[in-house]
């Protein structure tokens, strides 16, 4: 483990020091040296975990398919979208807008006195333990965006770009990056605005966002299996994902679908959405059947999000 | 004799790494040049200082807003001090009345009254305050601002800024002449020092050193200075009375902090590109050692250290 760690420490160093940083300088932008570097490590973490979910789920995908393809072609839109995210563009533009606002905010707040609290302010033995500090910021982070996601369906301007991701009729590894960039802003503010309120480090943030996309393109693979009985109740599945977005069922009922959860199945069972009897149903979204048009190019599908936000798609 | 050893171990020398990246201290065993222990200290450790009487480090963890002070012998945590607004860099005023924290992020500079860590006025400064000096009559501290290629100067006992001018670009490291006339300023965005006549103030004079010019460490004989250059991966030997590079040598990975030896022997730089420590024989500017140690390594600090002017 030490050797893969020192290994990708000097890739990171070697490419930033050789590369990035003689860029910043010649550019004059020395005053982002360190969040480059950070964005860096971002960007080839991203890059690493495409290549390892690659080579972990596209042999499952074809061997144990949950539905069979007659081709991939409808994937190919979704295999942008997870490159415009895991190489940071889509993090990194969304960081630069919004981390001018949660500085703003907090500076405000400092020059009235106040300090904002971190987890460790209400459970002092954290500060021994960057781990259990890092499962506590899990739990929240996973908590808060059970409600994101449920609220994404329940409320019809969310579900207006949220609808965008349940539109992939051909559901693969690659769909979970799949979403409207005004949904993006969305999902960065919200989560920005609960690492601010629970005091969550960069790296801390960072490593939990790995985990979660690391669990997001397992749960969205095309692939018929299952953790078991209590496994399914542990960590979200493709089976219990592949649920949520299915026909007639992910999107509809019990106020707009079930199995909601990232990575704990736990938030759907404790708030009654959760649905364990998975029967292979196709996956999309009801409306399409009827022939509405979600969009084939990655352009087409921003651009109908926004009509439908505006209620003219 | 093994009950010797033991102790002579125990008692051994230690360097202590501040790992901005990954929240920890890494504890270096100087003499066997291996990290000895990593212990989780809080979020986003970037610089550290003894306390005045040499009792105690002072660790600034910038994102959980506290001050951890360090037994300096062993590393371990003898105590918090909570509620310190974003501490990046910190400093004392030389006479020990007033403890000042630059709040990088934030655009604010605080500070406290030294003796009991109250805080006295939270100044807005922007942007991006981030490093700290003083001049010896501790009546002004000079704080670089990064995103404003500028210097503050805030008078102590009133809290208010007396001036500000403008300097190259990407101010980071600054440092007071060990005559009280001169402060350097570290240019990450050029390729060297500027000096200001500080009470003029103006700018007086700048000194090519390498590429991102950034931090600064005393050789302890009140004449050199050494200058990290961050871009170029070099340490430039400055002469603080001709205000003249005098030697340079290669430090690879980002050469950001330095430490070193009180009989100036090695010089300990955090490479903070390559979460590693670089250790520089002095005589022959040769690395002797790159020890690993964590992520974005930062501030290092070791008790037998040479004189800080």
């Amino acid at each position: 483990m030490n050797d893969i760690v020192a290994a990708f420490a000097a890739l990171h160093g070697a490419l930033f020091e050789n590369a990035v940083l003689p860029a910043l300088f010649a550019l004059g932008l020395m005053d982002f040296s360190e969040p480059a570097f950070d964005a860096t490590e971002f960007v080839l973490i991203g890059l690493i975990q495409i290549g390892a979910v690659y080579v972990l789920l596209r042999p499952l995908e074809a061997w144990f398919p949950a539905e069979p393809w007659a081709d991939r072609k409808a994937v190919r839109v979704d295999v942008l979208y997870t490159f415009l995210h895991r190489i940071g563009l889509v993090p990194i533009a969304v960081y630069a807008l919004l981390r001018p606002l949660v500085d703003g905010t907090d500076e405000m707040l400092r020059a009235l006195g106040y300090i904002p609290p971190g987890v460790e302010d209400a459970i002092p033995a954290l500060h021994d333990s960057p781990f259990l500090t890092f499962v506590v910021y899990l739990l929240v982070l996973d908590f808060a965006d059970y409600w994101r996601h449920r609220l994404q369906h329940r409320w019809g301007l969310w579900w207006a770009l949220h609808s965008l991701h349940h539109s992939q009729r051909q559901l693969s590894f690659w769909a979970d990056d799949r979403n409207h960039l005004l949904d993006d802003v969305i999902e960065g503010l919200w989560f920005s605005a609960i690492a601010f309120m629970i005091g969550v480090g960069p790296e801390q943030f960072v490593a939990a966002v790995m985990l979660i996309r690391f669990v997001e393109s397992l749960s969205h693979g095309n692939v018929r299996f299952g953790f078991g009985r209590w496994g399914e109740r542990l960590l979200v599945s493709p089976r219990f994902h592949r649920t949520h977005h299915a026909i007639g069922v992910g999107h509809e009922g019990r106020r707009y679908g079930c199995n909601f959860a990232t990575l704990l199945p736990l938030w759907d069972i404790v708030f009654g959405s959760a649905n364990f009897s998975y029967r292979g149903m196709a996956t999309g979204i009801t409306d399409q059947l009827g022939g509405r048009d979600y969009g084939e190019s990655f352009l087409a599908q921003q651009w109908l999000g926004l009509k439908r936000l505006a209620g003219r798609a | 004799m093994a009950i010797w050893l033991v102790a002579d171990s125990a008692a051994a020398e230690i360097a202590i790494v501040l790992n901005s990246g990954e929240g920890t201290v890494s504890v270096v065993d100087m003499g066997a040049r291996k990290e000895r222990s990593r212990i989780p200290i809080g979020k986003e450790p970037h610089h550290l200082m003894a306390t005045p009487d040499d009792k105690h480090l002072i660790v600034a963890n910038a994102v959980s807003n506290n001050l951890v002070f360090l037994d300096p012998a062993t590393g371990q945590v003898v105590k918090r001090i909570e509620k310190i607004s974003d501490p990046y860099q910190i400093g004392y005023s030389p006479d020990r009345k007033y403890f000042v924290s630059a709040s990088l992020r934030l655009n604010q500079t605080d500070i406290y009254e030294a003796e009991t860590f109250n805080l006295l006025k939270r100044i807005p400064t922007p942007k991006a305050p981030s490093h700290i000096a003083f001049n010896a009559a501790s009546s002004l501290t000079f704080i670089t601002l990064q995103h404003t290629d500028q210097v503050a100067a805030i008078d102590l006992a009133t809290q208010q800024i007396r001036w500000t001018i403008k300097v190259g670009p990407v101010p980071a490291g600054i440092w007071m002449t060990p005559d009280d006339r001169h402060l350097l300023v570290g240019l990450t965005g050029a390729d060297g020092v500027e000096v200001i006549d500080w009470r003029k103030p103006a700018v007086v004079a700048r000194i090519i050193t390498g590429k991102g010019a950034h931090n600064f460490l005393a050789m302890g004989d009140k004449r050199h200075v050494l200058v990290t250059n961050r871009v170029e991966n070099s340490v430039a030997i400055v002469d603080q009375q001709s205000l003249k590079v005098v030697e340079k040598f290669p430090v690879p990975g980002g050469p950001d902090c330095m430490e070193l030896t009180r009989d100036g022997r090695e010089l300990w730089v955090t490479s903070r590109w390559k979460r590693q420590l670089t250790v520089v024989d002095m005589a022959s500017k040769k690395i002797v050692a790159q020890i690993p140690v964590g992520r974005s390594p930062h501030g290092v600090y070791f008790r037998g250290h040479a004189p800080r002017q």
